[in-house]
């Protein structure tokens, strides 16, 4: 039960970080902006909340501060995808490559020593001395709670039940729509996809300050793809994606649960159990399930820069 | 597993050479002057996924004199200081408080032992062909020597081939020339010594290892860990957990993590950063690092470290690459000249301290070589029959788990 316990404590954790990237691609993929430079932008999230912490070590300021700068780079993103309309694609990849490159630049007075300050645990009287849920559930980081409850709750709503979410979703969905509707394609597409770079790079915040206490190039290893690829594999709804990244962290950790339990698996095969678990889940619910095709569909204009011209 | 988008972090190491060109030329006879290094050949801790084969020919062949001896090349010629210029390839950033970082502090100290030098340096050298493009700038920036500070197999060799005036030395190399030697760390040492302070405090007997790849560098240093933990606690095991990494903080902190939710409270591993330190640290459990002094980051946690310095190898080939008398050779640092424990962590009581320090003076006043047989392993075979010592070059190649070590072996 303590190692089930761990399991989902670790779940969580390590599923943070992933969630809140993906949240923020949700935003940007749901007015048809795809954002492929999460990688870098957890990268120059992580590196200045460290460096933030370093000069003035409270958590929140760090945090706070690697959102900001997640922003003015999404915004820089969004001038060339949205105004300029440049190749989605392309101007993320770049965004990868500078947010990597930057982060490990700037960051190398930062790297080798612990982070100043952390989000510490958060006690609940009474539930965080519960036996078995206490662990699982309620011994985490303020951070995660907002990540996992309050976050994804607040983006369903606004974006499922209210006129502004209807809207949002027409500027993916038809843009062409959507402006004949007098909604402003061009003003929605850029302060989500700003917005959604805001939060992948607050990914970042919460990889050095909650998760991995400390700044090294090369930290991020590869989650910002998993992120971007999460935001499909959860058909672009906010809950389902924040489910999807606590599922990968679960399947992962329990990769390496069974490594320390030493099942008689090979190794390599529990290291691909979260990838064979994400193949496995996309496929089968279409296969036992049609609709679930349609459902699950990207947004119609994903990609596709809008010219009000060209119809 | 990674997606490897960021090259030097998720696939450096993961590298099988596609040819070795020649594993068995290097007799490894030229260990001359420096009596207490030890002569090898190919893998290391940056080894590779293949060296089963090709550590098992080594070995058969190494006895039997069909090893064709490195040839005794002529020094290459003197250099005078202000012409020097020394390189340096890395395979991560120099900031990474590991493994690029220990090599870095040797550059340095090369810098300070010869004012006037010229040194340069690059990081997070990809294996593929732009290791050979950065290799051969180095000699076209007029190197007159240039250290791997990891393996890159041909792509090395290609470049070193074509400059014969150029000093070249490969960390954990295996295809030598006449201008390229290589050298490496006898770790298994200093891991036994940590092994023992791990044994004496851990409660529950269990051990724990984050592990990179199953390579002979992880073999051995988790053999080593253990047998050092079983001369205090014979009931001791380790579990071993592979990441498929040396530079994964995420992985390593969950792998961390799911060792100790299993019953294990003393951690050891080979990974450039402090991921698992900082998990111990925080669950109240106890672990040993590799590389450097990372007590910063859980200093309640950390037994002491298996610190690499290549400091003095480094002037050293130096003044003998200026001074006109280099020739390759073939090292493993030994303890003490190279590897060896960290100052103890603050929680080690004196007395396991002191009985830790023990096997080490002997090893070092007397030689001592704590790998002698019986030993079996993880199956239950004799691997080494009694009485038996394991050689450096066993010890090197090490490929198979000893008795009471989880995870491995499957």
């Amino acid at each position: 039960m303590d190692v089930l316990a761990g399991l989902i404590q670790t779940a969580f954790l390590a599923g943070g970080v992933l969630a809140l990237a993906a949240l923020g691609e949700v935003l940007a993929e749901r007015v048809g902006v795809v954002n492929l430079g999460v990688e870098g932008l957890i990268a120059l999230g992580a590196m200045t909340g460290i460096a933030v912490v370093s000069v003035a070590p409270v958590p929140w300021l760090g945090f706070s501060a690697a959102l900001l700068v997640g922003l003015v780079a999404g915004m820089v993103f969004a001038l060339a995808t949205v105004v300029v309309r440049a190749n989605q694609v392309l101007a993320g990849l770049a965004l990868t490559y500078i947010g990597l490159g930057l982060a490990a630049t700037l960051g190398k007075p930062f790297s080798g020593s612990p982070a100043a300050a952390t989000f510490a645990k958060v006690d609940i009287p009474i539930l965080s001395d519960l036996p078995f849920w206490g662990r699982a559930l309620f011994s985490h980081n303020i951070l995660v709670y907002i990540i996992f409850l309050a976050l994804p709750v607040l983006v369903h709503y606004v974006m499922f039940y209210t006129r502004h979410g209807l809207n949002m979703r027409a500027v993916g969905e038809n843009p062409a729509a959507a402006d004949a509707a007098g909604i402003s394609v061009m003003k929605m597409r850029f302060w989500y996809t700003s917005l959604g770079a805001s939060l992948a790079a607050g990914a970042g915040g919460y990889l050095t300050l909650a998760f991995v206490p400390s700044w090294s190039e090369g930290v991020v290893s590869g989650r910002g793809w998993i992120a971007v690829a999460l935001v499909i594999f959860a058909g672009f709804r906010p809950i389902n994606v924040v489910l999807a990244a606590l599922l990968f962290g679960f399947i992962t950790a329990l990769g390496f649960v069974g490594q320390a339990r030493n099942w008689p698996v090979a190794a390599s095969v529990l290291a691909m159990l979260p990838y064979l678990g994400t193949i496995a889940l996309m496929i089968l619910p279409v296969l036992a399930w049609q609709k679930m095709r349609r459902i699950m569909a990207a947004p119609e204009g994903l990609t596709q820069p809008y010219f009000r011209d060209d119809r | 597993m990674r997606v490897a988008v960021h090259a030097p972090f998720g696939i450096r190491k993961l590298c099988i050479p596609k040819e070795a060109k020649s594993p068995l030329e290097w007799a490894g006879t030229n260990s001359k002057e420096v009596s207490s290094m030890f002569s090898t050949k190919d893998l290391s801790r940056r080894g590779f996924l293949n060296m089963g084969a090709m550590a098992g020919a080594g070995a058969l062949l190494s006895g039997t004199g069909l090893i064709r001896p490195a040839s005794a090349a002529s020094p290459l010629a003197p250099i005078a200081a202000e012409d020097a210029l020394i390189a340096f390839g890395h395979t991560g950033p120099t900031s990474d408080e590991g493994w690029t970082w220990a090599h870095d502090q040797g550059m340095k100290a090369v810098e300070a032992a010869f004012p006037g030098i010229k040194t340069t340096f690059v990081e997070s050298i990809p294996y593929s062909a732009d290791a050979t493009r950065i290799f051969r700038q180095f000699v076209s920036e007029g190197a007159n020597m240039v250290f791997a500070t990891s393996s890159y197999g041909d792509f090395l060799y290609d470049v070193a081939k074509r400059a014969p005036d150029v000093a070249f030395y490969e960390c954990d190399g295996r295809a030598p020339l006449d201008n390229l030697g290589n050298y490496y760390v006898q770790h298994w040492y200093p891991s036994y010594v940590a092994g023992i302070a791990a044994g004496a405090m851990s409660a529950s007997g269990k051990l724990g290892y984050i592990g990179s790849f199953p390579v002979p560098s992880v073999y051995s240093g988790t053999n080593a860990f253990l047998m050092g933990a079983r001369t205090v606690n014979p009931e001791a095991t380790l579990q071993t957990i592979i990441i498929n990494s040396w530079f994964d903080p995420q992985a390593a902190t969950q792998a961390g993590t799911a060792l100790l939710d299993n019953g294990c409270d003393v951690l050891f591993g080979i990974m450039d950063e402090a991921g698992y330190l900082q998990v111990a640290q925080e669950r109240g459990a106890k672990a040993v690092m590799w590389n450097t002094d990372l007590r910063r980051y859980g200093p309640d946690a950390y037994i002491t470290s298996v610190m690499v310095d290549f400091k003095a190898f480094y002037v050293e080939q130096v003044r003998r690459r200026l001074e006109g008398t280099w020739t390759p050779t073939a090292d493993l640092l030994p303890l003490s000249g190279g590897v060896d424990r960290d100052a103890w962590g603050a929680t080690v009581p004196a007395e396991v301290a002191a009985k830790a320090d023990m096997a080490r003076t002997k090893m070092l006043t007397e030689g001592w070589n704590p790998f002698v047989g019986e030993i079996k392993d993880s199956k239950g075979n004799v691997k080494v029959a009694a009485g038996q010592a394991m050689t450096e070059q066993e010890l090197y190649h090490w490929n198979w788990s000893v008795e009471g070590v989880f995870g491995l072996d499957s």
